[in-house]
């Protein structure tokens, strides 16, 4: 068991957001209202219609399944959705609701429903994204052969959390980021006296609609400065569920529009656990003065003085920071990515655009 | 206030026992409310001579309810409480019971009732931290276990002192002793002294194996009242008055503060 103390999401959020790369259209929690709220949100604004059960003491008491049945069949008549999964929470799970059963007992007509088993005491907030793989698979929204590949990577996942990042301590505090001034300086410095800079994005999902924008700054900095640049990232368009491969054809497209090209692409948007040894090997043929690196940054081996680290995590640039790295933080990308359809603006490349 | 548990494995006449000590003390003249903690809600029948609404039925059921919903005065006005629960196999009747409790809590019960005993009859074995309620949350000082000299009875009242040593420490309550109901196994006497003697207890009293029991149960009412100039009349009010005298009276709520634990180390 993990005893990380700082807040973190749970199997039942991690659930909740493989659900919508599956793209179920209606999740249903079924829990007490509030459980998940604020992740639900999020994934409204990208389009999944999120609701609850609402659980009360009384359901707890003799069993939340008719009011689970009543939530189905509402569910339906307002949405009337092609796919709808019903995730567990601690409270049903707990007192044992049979949640399979119940949908089985409510007439849904043409949609695909199916239960994720989970509840938020499963240690590991990946193992809601396996469950939730499985359910797919079994459902089959998504053939098993992806569900196996997408387990193996949030198996990874985890290893490279608990190894190096936040899961790997006890507590962080979160950090405030540094202004990107200096950071952007060194950019601008490194272009102008000639120098090598190396753009790694090695980024998780759809936080790559923000981190891609470095691409476009640090082009346009070596346009007007001079110096040479290698784009690296992790924007396979055939890799991943569809929606996460939808990601990254969008992103490219608004890339190529810019006439920005990325030097070598390597891995998709789901294996930002496994792509960083590759990535590294990549680099070092470039033998950059100044490294650039966006996203899960500990992911990416061989981090040192020459690295600048971008995250969009308080805690993970707290946990960079205390190590002695140079890192800012793109605190907040997340609310601002979900349901983008491309390219949004980052902070520090707004700034390098500034200061060019 | 005597705040009483009664436990012990299914079946084997807590509900018998608990009513007749109830009954008994209630004739002698003190207010008694019994609460049955079993889903079956069939504690109290033989002080009713039926079936009461429970608080858990009335909860879900009515939304502008009140005590007199669900306490209901039984034989010698003992006033009588079933916790209720859900459907077997459904839902979750441990945490029945602590909403159940706090339901009566939030009326005021004692407040307005008054009673100067409590008795607790608490369903079989301590399975969850819903049926360790009564014994955890300042509910009940004293608790006494229903035995007989069966394997499984030992076992159960094993496990249930077990649970109260356990959770001494937070100061509410203690080991009252064994009450044996007798089944007419052999060397039941020894036995039951035996386990007494590993748990560190003792027994507090024996009832014989009776036929008058069954027949007052078969007309659903308690032996005090249905045939109250009986031998096993005697040995029930007997009973009683030793459940009383061992148990301790502190003022105060439905739960109790903090007893203080004596003994403790």
């Amino acid at each position: 068991m993990s005893d990380v103390f700082h807040p973190r999401p749970n199997p039942i959020v991690a659930a909740m957001y493989t659900a919508r790369d599956m793209n179920v259209d209606v999740i249903v929690m079924h829990g007490p209202a509030g459980c998940s709220f604020m992740a639900s949100r999020p994934l409204e604004n990208a389009g999944v219609r999120v609701v609850t059960s609402s659980m009360k003491d009384n359901d707890l008491i003799f069993g939340g399944g008719p009011q689970l049945e009543k939530t189905l069949m509402e569910a339906k008549k307002r949405f009337d959705p092609k796919t709808m999964a019903v995730i567990g929470t601690c409270a049903c799970t707990i007192i044992g609701d049979d949640i399979k059963a119940t949908i089985g007992r409510v007439d849904l007509g043409g949609t695909n429903c199916f239960a994720i088993d989970c509840h938020g005491c499963l240690d590991n907030n990946t193992e809601g994204a396996i469950r939730a793989l499985k359910a797919g698979a079994n459902a089959g929204i998504i053939p098993q052969d992806e569900c196996d590949r997408q387990s193996a990577l949030l198996k990874a996942a985890t290893a490279l959390e608990k190894n190096k990042g936040m899961a790997g301590r006890t507590y962080l505090r979160p950090a405030e980021s540094p202004t990107k001034l200096s950071v952007c300086r060194r950019i601008i410095d490194t272009l102008s006296n000639g120098g090598k800079v190396a753009v790694v994005m090695i980024a998780k999902k759809e936080l790559a609609y923000r981190f891609a924008d470095i691409f476009e700054a640090v082009d346009t900095a070596r346009k007007r400065l001079g110096g040479e640049t290698f784009f690296v990232a992790n924007l396979d368009p055939d890799k991943g569920l569809p929606r996460i491969r939808g990601y990254c054809t969008d992103i490219l497209r608004d890339l190529q529009a810019k006439d920005v090209a990325i030097d070598r692409i390597i891995g998709g948007l789901d294996e930002y656990a496994v792509v960083g040894e590759e990535m590294h090997e990549t680099v070092k043929g470039f033998s950059p003065d100044l490294t650039v690196v966006l996203g899960i940054c500990h992911g990416y081996p061989g981090l040192d003085e020459s690295c600048v680290l971008v995250t969009d995590q308080p805690r993970e640039l707290s946990n960079y920071l205390e190590q002695g790295f140079t890192a800012v933080g793109e605190v907040g990308s997340h609310g601002l990515v979900m349901g983008a359809k491309g390219i949004i603006t980052l902070e520090t490349a707004q700034t390098l655009r500034e200061l060019i | 206030m005597r705040r009483i548990a009664i436990y012990g494995k299914g079946g084997i006449g807590k509900s018998t026992t608990s009513s007749n000590i109830s009954d008994a003390l209630a004739e002698s003249g003190l207010k008694v409310m019994q609460i049955g903690c079993d889903p079956k809600a069939d504690s109290t029948s033989m002080l009713t001579g039926g079936r009461i609404t429970t608080v858990l039925d009335t909860m879900r059921d009515k939304s502008d309810r009140t005590l007199e919903d669900m306490v209901h005065e039984g034989s010698n006005g003992v006033l009588c409480v079933e916790c209720g629960g859900p459907r077997p196999g459904t839902g979750c009747a441990g945490r029945g019971i602590i909403a159940a409790f706090q339901e009566l809590d939030r009326l005021d019960a004692m407040d307005v009732y008054r009673p100067d005993v409590i008795i607790y009859d608490v369903l079989g074995d301590v399975v969850c931290g819903g049926f360790a309620m009564p014994i955890r949350n300042g509910y009940a000082r004293d608790v006494f276990v229903v035995t007989s000299g069966e394997r499984m009875s030992l076992y159960a009242a094993n496990n249930i002192a077990t649970a109260v040593n356990d959770f001494r420490q937070d100061g509410y309550a203690r080991f009252g002793g064994l009450i044996q109901n007798s089944r007419g196994i052999e060397n039941e006497d020894s036995l039951i002294s035996e386990a007494a003697k590993d748990i560190g207890t003792d027994v507090v009293f024996r009832l014989p194996r009776s036929p008058t029991v069954q027949a007052c149960e078969d007309r659903d009412t308690t032996v005090i009242s249905g045939a109250p100039d009986s031998d096993m009349a005697g040995l029930y009010r007997q009973l009683a008055q030793t459940i009383y005298s061992r148990s301790e009276d502190i003022s105060g709520g439905l739960r109790l503060d903090y007893a203080g634990c004596n003994g403790c180390e």
